[in-house]
């Protein structure tokens, strides 16, 4: 964003009485107006024009940000704090300022490929039926936290696309997406790997890419473009994939009631509401039954834009208010289309709820029907 | 307060409510120190610091509130209460310094009475997080101010606030059965939920519209109705603000309470309206909508209309009135039209019965538009007796100081204009820093009685100084 256009921005939302910070999850977690959207966009504003420098806290403030967006659904000046936040901490790495317990996660990027610090060789383990269907090859770009945290949805995945009729690539070579990179100010970084995925995905033979987790479809389809790098085949995330073979789904297999999370990703940045509902609309015998914030008023699960990493016990506060929201729905099961967000969910459902991904629901859908 | 002492009373107040609850940092005091008066607004668009507390704290309890003012009273510090920071007359802004006690964190709801219809909340509670909980129940608060995702419910009592349907609902004073309030010296008293009372005073009353000058207000009850049947819109235009105020008084005095009746002025009615339908020229609104059982809104709204096709209206049907509530909070927003360059808009919403409420509107304009600024108004919050008037005003100047100081001119001539033509000087704003040095004669010989109540509850000044004309010493 051109910095006249940020100075505009910051200006007129650091002076807004707050019509949003009703449903921004950092001012929940922290109760305090330090971690709120205005309160941001006030800090910015002060630092372009003058009056104050960001100092070490104000530094602190910028990354107790989730960048979810859902300030955005409530701005009728449309002014995108999340996108004004991420470059403010593009600008303090250039300048080595920013919170140092980030290095980790950083270091374990660059040196095993993931944010976890597992095995760079151990990406595929969880994979025992690679490419074993004949059909149509298509890759599937897994992700780090189907890899490693939550194999299940990167397992039933292959699954179901073999059931499908598709040719599953899994790549072992595959490394992190960026993402966490991206959204937590180290461009450069993520940019190294923005690389090798293009070189990687760009090589592939096959007609189009996968992806479960939202944070990488949003790196490969925004951010890798943003920075010049096109991959040479389509890309969908897999609710997508599904929405266009509705007709090859089990129909009204799953028993019991369900409600559905968006994930900021894939909802509030990238416009995908409709594919994962109607795909689950399609499995279950019951309707889907929204909760009160859905869809572009969907609660971000915490775990977001480092915030986990940085403030764990607040993202958990975040992560139980969502499951509590989905608890007041009475379903059986909460449904999400992110590993990131089924992970943080799953920690907080204290088995009051059961908490599956798409993919997984769908593998269960496709057993049911055998 | 020096670094010392400010660290002394920042881990006392640590050891009430954790360290992590209590912050001396800077750039916590410029955060959270943020209102929503509009010149503390325009301060912040030209760069300027609004006031800074030296300690923000952030209490959990009204045990935790009440140990925290101990200690300010002890040590003579000044104590600023916060809600939500919504205020639109600086009634929060920590000018002498001090402690900002923060009420945030305190935000359950308590108990909800289905026998009684009533609601105990904690003060720190959001107001939308407060409607949306009880709406879950099927009731409604009655209480809708245009702040309502921004204020919370301390904030509503301690400003005396009104919603947008105070017409049929009542304003917070009315909506509030019970109170508990922490006094200066730390001292906690329940006043309890009762629909009325003859054992006295009503005390809970002077706490209402306080504005932390005598008190924290840390729990309250109020009154819920049940999601009313139905709820209809209607609009009438009128040739000018005076058939259309016959017609609304005789409405009310038809017995018919409406829940929502605005009158736009002429040039409200450009502003807010003309963009979406099609009016004459010169033309005012009126937007009405009723709540209630069927039979009888579909009988008021007919009633209604025909009082006002008496009074020379035409009829626009249920558009109007409709999408102004579907966008009731659109024009709290920041627009480019209303921040560039030094320019502030504000309101000075004040109140007086029909005898005088015309006379007031023309004089209010008239003093305010002679120094050459933009003024546009609605009749809004109408009574049986009289209503309040929302004078809108903007105005723009090529430099800070001089458009704070046409600010102040607007305001002295403005409310000395209401005064003279017998108003009050707000309805439900409340007087906060905005309308402070007014205030003393707004009340007149009154005044003493609510400053001698002040010496005996707070002997030491430390609640909010310098706020509703009661000064400050610090």
């Amino acid at each position: 964003m051109d910095t006249d256009v940020i100075a505009g921005h910051v200006r007129m939302c650091a002076a807004c009485p707050k019509m949003c910070r009703h449903v921004c999850p950092t001012f929940f977690a922290w109760k305090s107006d330090s971690p709120t959207p205005h309160s941001r966009a006030l800090l910015i504003h002060q630092d372009i024009i003058g009056t104050r420098n960001l100092d070490e806290r104000a530094i602190e403030v910028i990354y107790q940000c989730l960048e979810c967006s859902h300030c955005l659904t409530w701005c009728k000046p449309e002014i995108d704090i999340a996108e004004i936040v991420e470059q403010k901490r593009t600008e303090l790495v250039k300048e080595g300022r920013y919170p140092r317990k980030l290095e980790e996660m950083r270091k374990n990027i660059s040196d095993f490929h993931n944010p976890y610090g597992e095995k760079d060789n151990a990406r595929i383990q969880w994979n025992s039926s690679n490419e074993k269907a004949k059909g149509k090859k298509v890759f599937y770009f897994a992700g780090c936290t189907a890899s490693y945290r939550e194999q299940t949805i990167a397992k039933e995945t292959v699954s179901s696309l073999g059931n499908l009729g598709f040719q599953v690539v899994v790549d072992e070579t595959e490394q992190c997406c960026g993402s966490p990179l991206f959204r937590t100010g180290f461009t450069d970084d993520a940019l190294r790997k923005a690389e090798f995925n293009t070189r990687l995905l760009n090589e592939t033979d096959c007609e189009s890419i996968i992806v479960t987790c939202p944070g990488c479809y949003r790196a490969l389809t925004r951010d890798y473009p943003k920075h010049g790098l096109e991959i040479n085949k389509p890309i969908q995330h897999i609710s997508e994939f599904l929405s266009e073979r509705l007709e090859s789904l089990p129909a009204k297999q799953m028993q019991g009631s369900f409600t559905y999370h968006d994930p900021c990703h894939l909802g509030r940045h990238l416009g995908v509401y409709d594919a994962p509902r109607s795909v689950l609309n399609r499995i279950f015998v019951a309707d889907l039954i929204e909760m009160e914030r859905h869809g572009d008023n969907a609660t971000c699960c915490g775990n977001g834009a480092g915030l986990r990493t940085l403030f764990s016990e607040q993202a958990h506060e975040i992560g139980a208010e969502r499951v509590k929201q989905a608890l007041r729905t009475g379903a059986d099961y909460l449904i999400t289309a992110c590993p990131f967000c089924k992970n943080m969910l799953d920690s907080e459902s204290d088995g009051q709820i059961t908490v599956l991904d798409l993919s997984e629901i769908i593998g269960l859908a496709m057993r049911s029907k055998d | 307060m020096d670094s010392k002492k400010k660290r002394e009373i920042a881990e006392l107040m640590g050891e009430i409510v954790g360290s992590e609850n209590v912050s001396i940092h800077e750039t916590d005091m410029v955060l959270n120190s943020v209102d929503a008066w509009p010149l503390s607004e325009a301060k912040i668009r030209a760069g300027e610091m609004l006031p800074l507390a030296d300690i923000v704290v952030f209490p959990n309890s009204t045990e935790e509130v009440s140990e925290i003012l101990k200690i300010a009273n002890k040590h003579k510090i000044p104590l600023v209460p916060v809600g939500g920071g919504a205020g639109t007359c600086g009634g929060t802004l920590p000018i002498y310094g001090g402690i900002q006690l923060d009420l945030k964190r305190m935000d359950k709801i308590l108990e909800i009475d289905h026998e009684s219809l009533t609601v105990r909340a904690q003060a720190g509670i959001i107001g939308i997080d407060l409607d949306e909980d009880v709406l879950r129940h099927g009731y409604i608060t009655g209480h809708t101010p245009t702040s309502l995702r921004a204020s919370n419910l301390g904030g509503f009592i301690a400003t005396r606030s009104g919603g947008s349907m105070s017409s049929l609902y009542g304003k917070i004073e009315d909506l509030t059965l019970g109170l508990q309030v922490v006094l200066p010296n730390g001292t906690i008293i329940e006043l309890k939920a009762v629909p009325r009372h003859s054992v006295g005073p009503d005390l809970k009353q002077l706490f209402i519209g306080s504005e932390g000058t005598l008190g924290i207000i840390t729990e309250a009850t109020l009154r819920l109705f049940k999601i009313p049947e139905k709820r209809s819109f209607r609009s009438m235009c009128f040739k000018d603000v005076k058939s259309g105020l016959a017609a609304i008084r005789e409405i009310f005095h038809s017995s018919i309470n409406p829940s929502i009746v605005r009158l736009y002025d002429s040039e409200d009615t450009a502003m807010a309206m003309s963009n979406h339908f099609d009016i004459d020229e010169g033309d005012c609104m009126l937007l009405l909508a009723f709540d209630g059982r069927k039979d009888e809104v579909d009988l008021d709204e007919r009633d209604s209309s025909e009082i006002c096709l008496k009074h020379g209206a035409r009829d626009y049907g249920e558009g109007p009135s409709e999408r102004w509530w579907n966008h009731r909070y659109d024009m709290y927003y920041p627009t480019k039209y209303t921040t560039a360059g030094f320019s502030i808009g504000d309101t000075i919403d004040i109140v007086a019965t029909y005898d005088k409420l015309e006379n007031v509107y023309w004089a209010m304009k008239e003093a305010m538009e002679a120094h050459d600024v933009v003024v546009m108004s609605h009749f809004s919050h109408m009574y049986p007796n009289g209503g309040s008037i929302y004078m809108i005003f903007f105005l723009s100047a090529p430099d800070a100081e001089s458009a704070w100081e046409k600010y102040k001119l607007v305001w002295d001539d403005g409310i000395s204009a209401c005064h003279r033509e017998g108003g009050i000087m707000s309805h439900q704003h409340g007087v906060g820093l905005s309308r402070s040095n007014y205030n003393e004669g707004e009340w007149g010989p009154a005044f003493d009685v609510l400053r001698q109540i002040k010496r005996m509850l707070d002997p030491n000044g430390i609640m909010n100084p310098g706020k509703m004309g009661f000064g400050g010493e610090f």
